[in-house]
């Protein structure tokens, strides 16, 4: 294995943890808030969220990045890639997370909002209490799924010039030919980010495990 | 007290609550039977606007509930917050109980008074606590639903309610889905209700429950209250052929 190799992967996959992690935060914020766009009660505003959904749900990821990365011409050159590739991934995660949350409020039942409406709960604390916890149950394997491809999705912003695991194998493998180990080395690299993305996941899901019912260690 | 004057209500073209007249007395228990798909259901969800109504009117204590007329004659709905307010003066609970699954029983009890009626969080807790120890669950507090009984979580769901410290429980044939051996239970806690005399209005196909605890009983056909009155008036003394034949099925 070319010397130096191993460290320079770590640290791309510092990176693309990084941009990963701010596209899981930025992406779940931005689709709570899509999400409540699309149950919105006028028609037009839930319109915009079927807009935004299809139009970046319907575009490849590198498109949009290229897209970002030429209209943000503005920025500085040295911080450009990495602002165009977060906002890229944040927008490409939003809108699927948004779909992740939309189907979960879709299948809270019809009596649990009768029983809070009946209650009389205002409604932020009707999201607090009633829909923040349900559709967090309901929704945490396609979650943990979106994270996991997010990670991966992030290799795509080498393209733009994005220095991240992707990038950093390139440039070693440009260096010294060593294709195979290279890009076995940061396959295995992705691997355990996901893994661990995905451990996680099942321990949340575990630690959240409504109490009581038969699914509760499945 | 509560006055419901010339509430109908159409699903389409399906017109299932055809002008329904109705007072309840302060203190006051009527049930409501009638066979199935009669609009009993209809009318507990419409006094609670869970089921918006076409015309009509609903007063709790003269304040008329849910709908405003504009002094131009328009008809329109009360704001949400409003809506809430009144919500608040009024309990119902379900035939399927319910609770919330993510929470404790405890915490099920508190949640109206706590973000509702932002009621501390203590004064909310010792009215929880009181309030499962008079359903006979303060052993249970911290249980969550799904580890009870039917009868035990249909007791929780009567605790919800009365959290709330409504004018008005509504009970939409809360034993129906019990089985046979949970529902004296749940039947013992609401008789312990009536001497609170807070209103409710019972509806039940337990005909021997309803000769029990209410003061009176509103027979209810095809969306409309045919016959009303006390219980020996409507179970031993029915009028109404349609009430005759019900009473004869029933049994
Ligand atoms: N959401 C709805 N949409 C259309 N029709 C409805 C709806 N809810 C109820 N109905 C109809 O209205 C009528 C009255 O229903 P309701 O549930 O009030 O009857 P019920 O007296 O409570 O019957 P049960 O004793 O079976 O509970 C029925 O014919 C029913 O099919
Ligand atoms: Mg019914």
């Amino acid at each position: 294995m070319p010397p130096g190799s191993l460290a320079l992967l770590a640290q791309g996959a510092v990176v693309s943890l990084l941009l990963a992690a701010a596209a899981i935060v930025g992406g779940t914020l931005l689709a709570v808030l899509l999400a409540t766009i699309a149950f919105a009660r006028f028609a037009a505003v839930r319109a915009v969220y079927r807009v935004y959904v299809y139009v970046v749900r319907g575009t490849p990821l590198l498109v949009l990045a290229l897209l970002l990365f030429y209209a943000m011409p503005a920025l500085d050159l040295r911080t450009g890639p990495y602002i165009a590739g977060t906002l890229v991934l944040i927008v490409y995660t939003g809108a699927l997370f948004a779909e992740v949350f939309r189907g979960g409020v879709l299948a809270i039942p019809r009596p649990q909002w009768e029983s809070a409406r009946s209650l009389g709960l205002p409604p932020l604390a009707m999201f607090r209490k009633i829909v923040a916890p349900l559709v967090t149950r309901y929704t945490l394997p396609p979650y943990v799924n979106v994270c996991v491809m997010s990670v991966k999705a992030s290799s795509v912003l080498s393209i733009i010039s994005v220095w991240e695991l992707t990038l950093a194998a390139r440039e070693i493998i440009e260096r010294t030919f060593a294709v195979f180990t290279i890009l076995g080395l940061a396959a295995a690299f992705y691997f355990v980010m996901c893994f661990g993305i995905d451990r996680l996941g099942r321990l949340l899901e575990r630690h959240l495990a409504l109490k009581g019912f038969a699914g509760e260690r499945a | 007290m509560i006055a419901v004057r010339g509430l109908q209500k159409s699903f389409g073209t399906a017109r299932v609550l055809r002008g329904i007249d109705l007072d309840i007395a302060d203190g006051e228990v009527v049930a409501l039977i009638g066979r199935s798909g009669c609009g009993k259901t209809t009318l507990l969800r419409c006094i609670n606007f869970l089921e918006e109504y076409d015309t009509g009117e609903i007063r709790l204590d003269g304040e008329e509930l849910w709908y405003r007329t504009t002094p131009g004659g328009a008809r329109r709905r009360v704001s949400e917050a409003e809506a809430r307010r009144m919500r608040q003066q009024m309990g119902i609970v379900f035939q399927q109980y319910n609770l919330f699954p993510h929470m404790t029983v405890l915490d099920n009890v508190l949640l109206g008074p706590r973000f509702a009626q932002r009621v501390s969080v203590a004064e909310a807790e010792a009215l929880g606590r009181r309030l499962l120890a008079r359903v006979g669950l303060e052993a249970k507090m911290s249980g969550y639903p799904a580890q009870l009984s039917g009868g035990q979580q249909q007791r929780v769901a009567i605790a919800r309610a009365l959290a709330m410290r409504p004018k008005v429980l509504l009970l939409d044939e809360i034993t129906s889905a019990l089985d046979p051996e949970l529902v004296g239970e749940v039947e013992d806690v609401i008789r312990s209700l009536l001497s609170d005399r807070i209103m409710m209005v019972l509806v039940t196909h337990a005909l021997g429950f309803a000769r029990e605890v209410a003061h009176r009983i509103a027979y209810l056909a095809d969306g409309a209250i045919v016959e009303l009155g006390s219980p020996a008036d409507i179970l031993d003394r029915p009028k109404d052929p349609s009430l005759k034949e019900f009473l004869r099925r029933v049994r």
